[in-house]
């Protein structure tokens, strides 16, 4: 799947150029970076909440794209009807549930789930249904450890059973390491350096990436 | 001062006609001219509050300008317009219930509209990235955010029906409080005290005290429940 090149500039002040990648079909490709480095605006660009600046979608028209934003959010009805609001069975979504072990708070109100409970509510709204390419921004930056791997291994094997790509924004290093076959590596705005997952986490061409890595203690 | 407050419960409690037919008007008018505020703020205010297009700037601007529009001046907009020499003096409107709500509704959908796009403001864009990254269209959005904003439809209906209810510039211009077929509350009080009769503006201003009363009550219990 070919991600086009594109900017991105907000009230013309340039905050992203991205020079366009290959993403590998069914495969995980994480998106790392500080603060700021614009990972964020690659996954809201690629999703078509906004806009880049010529105007265009960087992904092909006829794919379908899932997104899930930081901001993981309830909407005000049942955990269960806020599951099925883009399709599926109760049955299928029990069953996810089930899996992300929130089917205990499936008749609730979704108003009352915590953040991380509410973080697996979002992602299971999406893996109920196909998408060519998923987009997680952050998924598991409000869960705690368990969560986040019962969140990895689900995600993982959405991937394989449906063929799906993902593109994970994450801020951490360890888990683009234990999800991604490949990554992204960006910096104040530019795409620093991309490839296969297990190069560019382990053995970096470029200094920047080297010394980001030797930062975070890796 | 004892015997009129004693008189004004009297007339409450026994169901005085001029009392029970002032009541009758005031609840006809404000209930008209809120429900119609809110059929027409409350979309107007999910738009502003949601969409961003060029404009949109200069919409609120005005929104708010006419949110603080004096009664009054609403009132001598409206007399001018319907009086016999103005433009729609042939619908033969003014000193009417029906021109009396219009006046209310000129004056309390900029109330609708802001408190609508103060909220929405602060939730259509979570709600819009998380119901577009599921895929969902236009209308289903428009549907969810509506759904997210049901206490706040609420709480701009009640604070709506408050302002209409407790206004007498404009009413006063355009109804001309005429005894059993335009006096509602506010005007009887002004004009039952101008007669030195206090017993009746007493009665009706317990009566506006309490349905005040009620009306904030209410729109603190939703508000407590909006902050959950």
């Amino acid at each position: 799947m070919k991600i086009s090149a594109f900017k991105k500039s907000y009230e013309g002040k340039w905050v992203l150029d991205f020079p366009g990648f290959e993403l590998k079909d069914g495969n995980i490709c994480a998106v790392i970076g500080s603060n700021g480095s614009g990972k964020s605006t690659i996954a809201k660009v690629l999703a078509g909440i906004v806009k880049a600046d010529n105007r265009r979608l960087p992904v092909p028209n006829d794919i379908s794209v899932g997104y899930m934003p930081q901001k993981s959010f309830a909407f005000r009805l049942s955990t269960i009807s806020n599951i099925r609001l883009s399709g599926g069975s109760e049955e299928e979504a029990l069953v996810l549930m089930k899996r992300l072990q929130i089917d205990h708070l499936a008749r609730k109100r979704a108003k009352k789930m915590s953040g991380g409970e509410t973080a697996r509510m979002a992602l299971a709204r999406l893996l109920i249904r196909p998408y060519d390419l998923l987009i997680l921004d952050e998924p598991t930056a409000s869960m705690d450890i368990e969560s986040t791997a019962l969140t990895e291994e689900v995600v993982s094997e959405y991937c394989r059973n449906t063929g799906c790509t993902v593109l994970w924004v994450t801020h951490s290093l360890q888990q683009a390491r234990r999800v991604a076959q490949q990554a992204i590596f960006m910096r104040n705005g530019c795409l620093c350096e991309a490839g296969e997952a297990e190069k560019l986490l382990f053995n970096p061409d470029k200094t920047e990436t080297r010394e980001f890595l030797e930062f975070y203690g890796i | 001062m004892q015997t009129a407050v004693e008189r004004a419960f009297q007339l409450i409690v026994t169901g005085n006609a001029e009392l029970v037919n002032i009541l009758l008007v005031t609840a006809r008018m404000s209930l008209c001219s809120s429900v119609i505020a809110l059929i027409i703020g409350v979309p107007l205010g999910l738009l502003l509050g949601s969409a961003r297009f060029k404009g949109r700037g200069v919409l609120l601007v005005i929104n708010r300008t006419l949110m603080g529009m004096p009664p009054v001046v609403c009132g001598l907009l409206f007399y001018m317009l319907f009086s016999g020499v103005g433009p729609f003096g042939r619908f033969k409107l003014l000193f009417t219930v029906q021109l009396m709500v219009l006046a209310q509704v000129v004056l309390i959908t900029p109330l609708v509209i802001g408190n609508m796009e103060t909220y929405v403001s602060d939730i259509s864009q979570t709600v819009r990235e998380n119901a577009r990254g599921l895929g969902l269209g236009r209308f289903k959005r428009f549907l969810l955010l509506a759904n997210e904003s049901v206490y706040q439809i609420f709480s701009a209906y009640l604070l709506a029906f408050a302002r209409a209810i407790a206004e007498v510039g404009a009413v006063s211009m355009v109804g001309g409080a005429i005894a059993w077929k335009t006096n509602v509350m506010t005007t009887a009080i002004m004009q039952y005290t101008n007669r030195g009769d206090f017993s009746l503006g007493i009665a009706l201003g317990i009566i506006l005290l309490s349905v005040s009363l009620i009306v904030n009550v209410v729109i603190s219990l939703l508000q407590r429940r909006l902050s959950r």
